[in-house]
């Protein structure tokens, strides 16, 4: 929703479902779900995680929604919740692959990755035949950056959110989120720059 | 700006995140430096191998959240569905302790009463006309839209609301009704995701109206991620001759690769012998082999059908 007509289609939608308008809810739902799941699946790599952040978030905003007051955008206010909870899972994610990457078998100490399912092989047939090199890095250098570059870097990269909306999610400036980001693509450049 | 100040500053021009001074002095060293162009050129390359990674949320992904929120807010794991509305009237912040806040609301009541007493003692308000709300600001016009509205009388006012209703329709797919109303959920243009759950619904019912519906969502739908589905609903109807038709058309036209790819799938099932093609789709396939924009997956499943055929095609 970017439009004039569309903010105030959004407002009265809003009003509407703080009203209790359950069918008002379920379209200011649909307006931002998709890019919410792609966010948090971007971001945690998993469709269960992905799906419980989804259910979360839209549960939080149904019963905040009362107290909202419009201070600032309904996007900023949602994409607040969700990086809220993505940080909280990456950060817990964190944790448990420090504490338990590694698992004793029969065969010695294997790495606990090894065990998980590929999540990304069946999905598209192009991936099949595809170098998964330059897959592999990306993926890499992202899991190294910091849960705060990470979720940064997704939100400019993949999401196309200028960089002061990204901030007023955050709850900092727009000049901590660009050195945030500025640390993350400097990162990207040096494991990525001269591979490609 | 200097060779080291673009280079620092090569993702943030790219975001298009440099005011307006910034980007004209980098523009202007661009011009003239050779080294920062290339360099410029590697940071896009990056960009789009990074962004190429992004994973694509699948519509069965999608209505399943979809479904799960629904069910959690029925079943009442939310909060209560419904302030009550004199709620909304409370700032935020405010501290008062739960008296106060009974009396203030309490007060608007009985004055809110008067008020209303006033005005139906005036005439201004029939009873019974119902629009004591829209006087008070409170209309809920979400789901209603004013069609027409003429002046009736002095300061009278005539109004045509079209007023949207929800209605739940539950019953079998043999029901005659409720088949129509999936079929018509196929056309929705405003949501794919209905469209998608339409197509899924349909995908194992026969009929040539079950055919028909999924030919044109195949052919024409806008999104990919539906005609997908609809070819796979098709694959049922494979030997029907309208049915191949279209799928060749789709082949032919549709402008995806993961559609193109289905198609072909469903023309030559991989774990079948090929069945007898046009010629129309013979060169199709032998377009599709010596098209380097084509996809890969795509193009090796066109060489299989050819040569499954012996038909030869250009060295792969």
């Amino acid at each position: 929703m970017h439009g004039s007509a569309d903010r105030s289609n959004e407002t009265a939608l809003i009003r509407a479902a703080q009203g209790g308008d359950a069918e008002a809810f379920e379209q200011l739902v649909r307006s931002y779900d998709q890019s919410v799941l792609r966010m948090a699946l971007n971001l945690l790599h998993s469709p269960e995680d992905a799906r419980d952040i989804y259910q979360e978030a839209f549960l939080r905003v149904y019963k905040k929604l009362p107290q909202f007051r419009f201070d600032c955008a309904f996007s900023t206010w949602l994409y607040r919740i969700v990086a809220n909870l993505c940080l909280d899972q990456i950060r817990k994610r964190k944790v448990r692959k420090e504490e338990a990457a590694a698992v004793t078998t029969t065969s010695g100490e294997m790495d606990r990755f090894q065990f998980l399912p590929e999540q990304r092989a069946d999905v598209d047939p192009q991936r099949q035949l595809m170098s998964s090199e330059v897959s592999e890095r990306i993926n890499a250098v992202l899991d190294k950056l910091t849960p705060r570059e990470r979720l940064v870097f997704e939100m400019r990269h993949y999401q196309g959110m200028r960089l002061r909306a990204i901030g007023e999610s955050l709850g900092v400036t727009e000049e901590a989120a660009k050195n945030c980001l500025f640390r993350a693509t400097q990162k990207m450049r040096a494991a990525l720059g001269d591979f490609l | 700006m200097t060779c080291q100040e673009v280079q620092l500053n090569l993702s943030l021009y790219l975001y298009g995140e440099l005011d307006f001074a910034q980007e004209e002095a980098f523009e202007r060293h661009l011009e003239g430096c050779a080294l920062c162009e290339r360099a410029l050129n590697r940071e896009k390359e990056w960009h789009a191998a990074a962004y190429a990674e992004r994973q694509d949320v699948s519509f069965e992904l999608l209505s399943e959240c979809r479904r799960s929120l629904r069910t959690a807010l029925r079943s009442g794991r939310s909060p209560e569905l419904r302030t009550s509305w004199w709620a909304r009237f409370i700032p935020t912040g405010f501290s008062a302790t739960r008296w106060s806040v009974q009396i203030a609301a309490a007060s608007f009541l009985v004055f809110a009463g008067f008020t209303a007493a006033r005005w139906m003692d005036n005439g201004r308000l029939a009873p019974g006309s119902g629009s004591g709300f829209a006087r008070m600001g409170l209309l809920d016009m979400s789901n209603a839209h004013v069609r027409e509205i003429e002046p009736a009388g002095q300061n009278g006012v005539r109004i045509i609301i079209d007023r949207v209703q929800q209605q739940e329709v539950t019953g079998n797919l043999d029901d005659d009704t409720v088949r129509q109303w999936v079929l018509a959920a196929m056309q929705d243009p405003s949501d794919p995701g209905i469209r998608v759950n339409s197509v899924e619904i349909l995908q194992h019912q026969s009929g040539p109206d079950v055919r028909d519906a999924l030919i044109n969502t195949a052919k024409t739908d806008s999104n990919a991620a539906v005609r997908i589905k609809a070819l796979e609903g098709l694959r049922q109807f494979a030997a029907d001759a309208a049915t191949r038709r279209a799928v060749e058309f789709v082949l032919k036209h549709d402008n995806n690769a993961d559609v193109r790819a289905e198609a072909i799938d469903i023309l030559v099932p991989a774990d079948r012998p090929a069945p007898a093609m046009t010629p129309d789709v013979l060169t199709t396939l032998q377009d599709i082999l010596n098209s380097e924009q084509e996809n890969d997956y795509v193009r090796a499943r066109s060489l299989q059908v050819l040569r499954a055929m012996n038909i030869s095609g250009p060295v792969y």
